[in-house]
């Protein structure tokens, strides 16, 4: 592989009837990135081609596209895992365009915030003014740590077919944070999300087509939470869910530990 | 095409695959198209079940309406559509099946810790998709010989 | 809940359809001699065990099948605030059929 033939979608919105297919030749070198090749071609070759990035290691989750028709992280994407020296790049589907590779993520943002991603404490004065340390167990943590993994990136919702079509579902990044979140023993918001997750464009229009979970970049594999999320709340409407008891707080021992001893200095 | 204002305020297209994001399946894997397949397989049903409701009225009509509408809906083409209809029962039904189990979280394992690669919890149960697809070719197989026999 | 309830029906009739449907299709596609001939239909028409064998195909099939049918409408990114009225218009077109699919088998009874 010598050269790369980037095939980028560009759209300005008022300048644009649809958004069209730009090709760019670019020279390929060892190791490089999907994300590597856009910015050599804004460097190099066009700098009105548009798109975001920020961390270029998987972490901000900002940099989503459509790559070959397949939604993925372009700073995750080394070019040789694609298998082609053709890449198309497209902006995410299912979120409207900015400009060119540039998504809005502003609805997948107002939908997770409709769910309440944080901790609802049974304790208001605990949690402003903690006094204490709360216990969880391997097995606790266990249960919702991979769903804290992700970044919001909305690679699943652009891989997801209810989306799709459905511009008022809340999609699988909020509805598996909705089971991150009440899973956890420290909150006690589950009533209060269940209700958000029970409308009719919540949980139940997951037909569990996996997409979301192929799609994810972090290992996050929301459908699974999803279909956790469905279990508890069918439990919970037949009233077969087993009460939790808030969680045990762990008080810090009033002993501070001794001191460690400073050495003497050696040039004196 | 519809317009969708995001806070931005910006102009932009709302850029949703509509209906071609239910059918076409592109790159992904299996569950993909059994979700595809599972909703064919449900709106050919419910199309068939109205229209067998529709000519169960000719029973109202005695034996001559009843038996000349059979008459008429026996042919080959009637032969391939009632062995797509019990192809696709076959299908909705075990595929219906594995559905309920996975939508209650069961076969599908416990969350684990995402480490590199990862692989999500269908795609390490897929034996048993693979086992229940290759039930459903047995019995499309098994009703079709059944059919031509 | 109202929704997981629904969907719980609508499990619940799907494994119902399982055996219900499988054996109207065994018998009626499948079996050997003339299933569909008049002789065979009045005879099951004489039969308590057809008839509340058909009348529960028919229950379940159409909540089964007019709820599958709302999920996907409900798809269209369908307005919250007119929910009701679909649900109303798909229970007004479910009684419908039932009365006039039901009155069949339970007028050749």
């Amino acid at each position: 592989m010598q050269e790369l033939t980037f095939k980028v979608q560009r759209y300005t919105p008022g300048q644009d009837k649809e958004p069209y297919l730009q090709e760019f030749t670019i020279p390929f070198t060892e190791g490089m990135t999907v994300l590597d090749g856009l910015i050599y071609i804004k460097e190099k070759v066009d700098n009105t081609l548009s798109f975001r990035s920020s961390c270029r290691m998987g972490i901000c989750g900002s940099c989503g596209v459509l790559v070959n028709n397949f939604p993925m992280l372009a700073c995750h994407t080394p070019v040789e895992e694609l298998k082609t020296d053709r890449i198309e790049v497209k902006s995410l589907p299912n979120f409207p365009i900015i400009r060119d590779l540039v998504a809005s993520l502003d609805l997948l943002f107002e939908k997770h915030k409709s769910i309440k991603p944080y901790i609802i404490s049974s304790d208001i004065r605990e949690a402003e003014e903690p006094t204490a340390e709360y216990v969880q167990s391997r097995e606790e943590l266990e249960s919702y740590v991979q769903f804290a993994y992700c970044v919001k990136c909305g690679l699943c919702m652009a891989a997801c077919p209810t989306v799709a079509t459905d511009a008022l579902f809340l999609g699988p990044q909020p509805l598996g944070q909705v089971y991150r979140y009440c899973t956890d023993r420290r909150d006690m918001g589950a009533k209060e999300r269940f209700h958000e997750a029970d409308s009719p464009h919540g949980v139940w229009l997951c037909h569990l087509a996996g997409a979301c979970s192929e799609a994810c970049p972090k290992g996050v594999d929301p459908a699974l939470a999803i279909q956790l999320l469905k279990r508890a709340m069918v439990f919970d409407s037949m009233r077969l869910a087993k009460k939790r008891q808030p969680v045990t707080l762990a008080h810090l021992p009033v002993e501070s530990k001794p001191k460690i001893e400073v050495p003497e200095f050696t040039v004196k | 095409m519809e317009t969708e204002v995001a806070s931005s305020e910006k102009p932009h297209l709302p850029n949703r695959l509509g209906v071609k994001g239910w059918v076409w399946a592109g790159r992904y894997t299996l569950e993909r198209y059994l979700y595809t397949l599972h909703r064919l397989t449900g709106l050919g049903l419910l199309l068939y079940v109205a229209l067998h409701l529709g000519a169960n009225g000719f029973r109202l009509g005695g034996e001559e309406s009843w038996t000349s509408a059979i008459d008429f809906l026996t042919n080959p083409f009637g032969r391939v559509v009632e062995y797509l209809v019990m192809a696709a029962f076959a299908f909705h039904a075990l595929n219906g099946g594995r559905l309920i189990l996975q939508h209650l979280g069961y076969t599908l394992g416990k969350p684990k810790p995402p480490i590199y690669p990862y692989v999500d919890s269908m795609r390490r149960r897929r034996p048993l998709t693979w086992v229940m697809l290759a039930v459903i070719v047995a019995l499309a197989i098994y009703i079709l010989v059944e059919f031509v026999t | 809940m109202k929704e997981t309830r629904l969907k719980i029906l609508q499990y619940i009739t799907g494994i119902g359809l399982f055996f219900f449907a499988g054996t109207h299709l065994i018998v009626s596609h499948l079996s050997s001699g003339e299933p569909a001939s008049w002789e065979s239909v009045s005879d099951r028409a004489a039969s308590a065990g057809w008839l509340t064998l058909y009348l529960l195909l028919l229950t379940f099939g159409l909540y089964h099948g007019l709820h599958g049918l709302r999920t996907i409408i409900l798809e269209f990114s369908f307005p919250n605030y007119a929910v009701r009225v679909l649900d109303w218009a798909l229970v007004v077109i479910g009684i419908a059929i039932f009365g006039y699919a039901a009155y069949i088998p339970i007028s050749a009874f």
